[in-house]
């Protein structure tokens, strides 16, 4: 069962990093992070933003490509 | 998203007058809260009435306002379910009426006004800076020191339904060279892109040729610590003029400061940066050496998303913020935005300074679109084809180098702001042959027109007037209708007599 909506990791990859609550403390919505892919999500959002299949396969993530890393660190070799 | 630009523009030190109004604004407002009040009574803030969740509601809010380039508001959120008793504001310099007002002059006012109020200023030498100890200022009413969750001190929220995280899109982010930590000079302010990656880990978004991009390779390479501090809610002019391309060893502080014509508070935050005394929420944090995560996509100023890459890390190491802080934020996307208004016209600014020091015959430069992605300049034409050598000059200054992707060369009596005079002269002026294409150039990385990301095409077209010894065109008269302040003032009229319902 994947969890995360971008890289479909399994929910052991991705953790609560807060519940908003209103005013009664009633919990309203959670925010998940993804421990792998490092992406960000509220459970309350659109289904486009938050559904693997209804998003856009763009914005999806590919674990075993290579990205561009912003300004190298320097090797310590 | 906007950045501070790599080099230099010289301004040269002047006295600059301001206007009894401008003067009284200054002197006026000293923060974020003081600049909303101060719309709010022009009629450009308000206040959104209902609850709304984060998303999709605050982005289709911003889109909508965004519509108004012009008039539109500033919009505070006071009931963001989920994040009850915390308040937002996004769209402070959403429209030039915000801006001309902070600048002191009346609604109304057109943005060649304001092109040239700025430029007026441009070059002030005199910074005006306050010194407040950091017990007595307000951005250390409340201090977090451990146990940090930015998701839960910021009401965050997704800017654009396919970006990787939830953006801090206005910070002015302050840091030191990591090798001259005492040079009030070479501390950098800039605008850069910071997504939260967990409770207290943030990316940030530069490349080496920001001075940021400078810091974090030193750091890095020389294995020096690199602090810095985020200031989120801040004095208008900060986010206003801390995104100008200006000096590696001018100081943004100084600067805005100049700018605006009254003094900036300074105090210290935790981790020994100067910060605005006002502001307010300050995030200190430090570099993580070596250390790059998923950063991405985003919803950028060209319109398109940028894809994903491995960005620096910093961790959170202090929380600093007033009673009941404001965040504020900015909608960035396709055009036009929030972002377009903020940066326009000091994208403009600097390049007409550089551009008039050898060139005297240049009018007004407009690099309102998409951080001068297309540049529109009128010059007063000398001979065929001199507009193409000031084009040429052009991409030579500090932002052209990188932005100026489409120029258009005007007359000097067409007004660069007004599309219908530039379309005017596009469509009479330019012939198929007046069009040059430099293949293979600079180019800003997230701009999808780019061959390969940083090196892209650019384009000038000649839309002046046909000069000797150019033949084509000579036997045509130009109409000259009249024109002038007394035709700008004339315009005035008509439109408030428009806005009273045609009464006087």
């Amino acid at each position: 069962m994947s969890f995360c909506p971008r890289c479909q990791s399994e929910q052991d990859a991705c953790r609560v990093e807060h519940e908003g609550r209103d005013a009664q403390d009633q919990l309203v919505w959670t925010v998940f992070y993804c421990t792998r892919c490092s992406f960000t999500w509220r459970d309350s959002e659109p289904e486009e933003s938050i559904v693997y299949a209804k998003r856009d396969p763009f914005s999806r993530i590919l674990m075993d490509k290579k990205y561009p890393v912003v300004m190298p660190p320097p090797s310590r070799d | 998203m906007a950045t501070k630009a790599m080099s230099a523009t010289a301004a040269q030190a002047k006295d600059v007058t301001l206007s009894e109004s401008a003067l009284q604004v200054a002197a006026r407002i000293t923060s974020l809260r003081d600049f909303l009040e101060f719309l709010a009574e022009h009629g450009q803030c308000i206040t959104w009435p209902e609850a709304v969740m984060p998303e999709p509601d605050i982005r289709n809010i911003a889109v909508a306002a965004g519509r108004d380039a012009m008039n539109g508001p500033a919009i505070i959120f006071n009931d963001i379910k989920g994040y009850p008793g915390k308040s937002m504001v996004l769209g402070v310099h959403g429209s030039f009426t915000n801006l001309a007002l902070l600048l002191g002059h009346p609604k109304g006012t057109t943005i060649k006004e304001l092109f040239y109020d700025i430029i007026s200023r441009w070059g002030a030498d005199k910074p005006l800076l306050k010194r407040i100890a950091a017990d007595k200022a307000p951005v250390h009413e409340n201090r977090i020191d451990a146990n940090f969750n930015l998701y839960d001190v910021l009401p965050l929220y997704r800017i654009n339904e396919y970006d990787g995280g939830f953006y801090i899109g206005k910070a002015n982010v302050v840091s030191r060279d990591p090798h001259d930590p005492d040079n009030f000079g070479k501390q950098n302010v800039g605008i850069y892109r910071i997504q939260p990656q967990g409770k207290e880990i943030f990316t940030l978004l530069s490349v080496p040729a920001h001075d940021m991009g400078r810091m974090i390779i030193a750091a890095e390479r020389d294995d020096k610590p690199l602090k810095i501090a985020v200031m989120l809610g801040n004095h208008p002019a900060m986010c206003m003029f801390a995104a100008t391309p200006i000096g590696y060893e001018e100081s943004e502080f100084a600067y805005a400061s100049q700018m605006m014509g009254a003094p900036l508070r300074l105090t210290e935050s935790g981790n020994g940066m100067d910060i605005l005394a006002d502001t307010e929420m300050v995030i200190e944090a430090e570099l993580i050496h070596g250390s790059r995560q998923y950063e991405g996509p985003f919803g950028e100023f060209p319109g398109s998303y940028s894809g994903v890459r491995m960005a620096p890390q910093f961790r959170v190491t202090g929380i600093s913020h007033r009673n009941n802080p404001i965040f504020e934020n900015i909608y960035i996307g396709k055009g036009w935005t929030e972002h377009d208004t903020l940066i326009g016209l000091n994208t403009s600014a600097p390049i007409y300074a550089k551009l008039k020091e050898d060139f005297p015959e240049v009018e007004a430069v407009n690099a309102l679109y998409q951080h001068g992605l297309t540049g529109i300049i009128s010059v007063k034409n000398r001979f065929a084809g001199f507009a193409k050598s000031v084009a040429m000059r052009a991409l030579g200054t500090p932002h052209g180098l990188m932005y100026l992707k489409n120029l258009i060369m005007v007359d000097d009596d067409v007004d660069p702001f007004d599309l219908n005079q530039v379309m005017w002269a596009l469509s009479t002026r330019t012939r198929a042959d007046d069009i040059i294409v430099v293949p293979n150039m600079p180019m800003i990385i997230i701009d999808p027109a780019a061959e390969v990301p940083g090196k892209g095409h650019r384009l000038i077209i000649d839309a002046t007037s046909f000069m000797p010894p150019d033949k084509v065109g000579a036997d045509a008269k130009i109409v000259t209708p009249p024109s002038g302040p007394k035709i700008d003032e004339l315009a005035k009229i008509i439109q408030a007599l428009q806005q009273q319902g045609g009464q006087s």
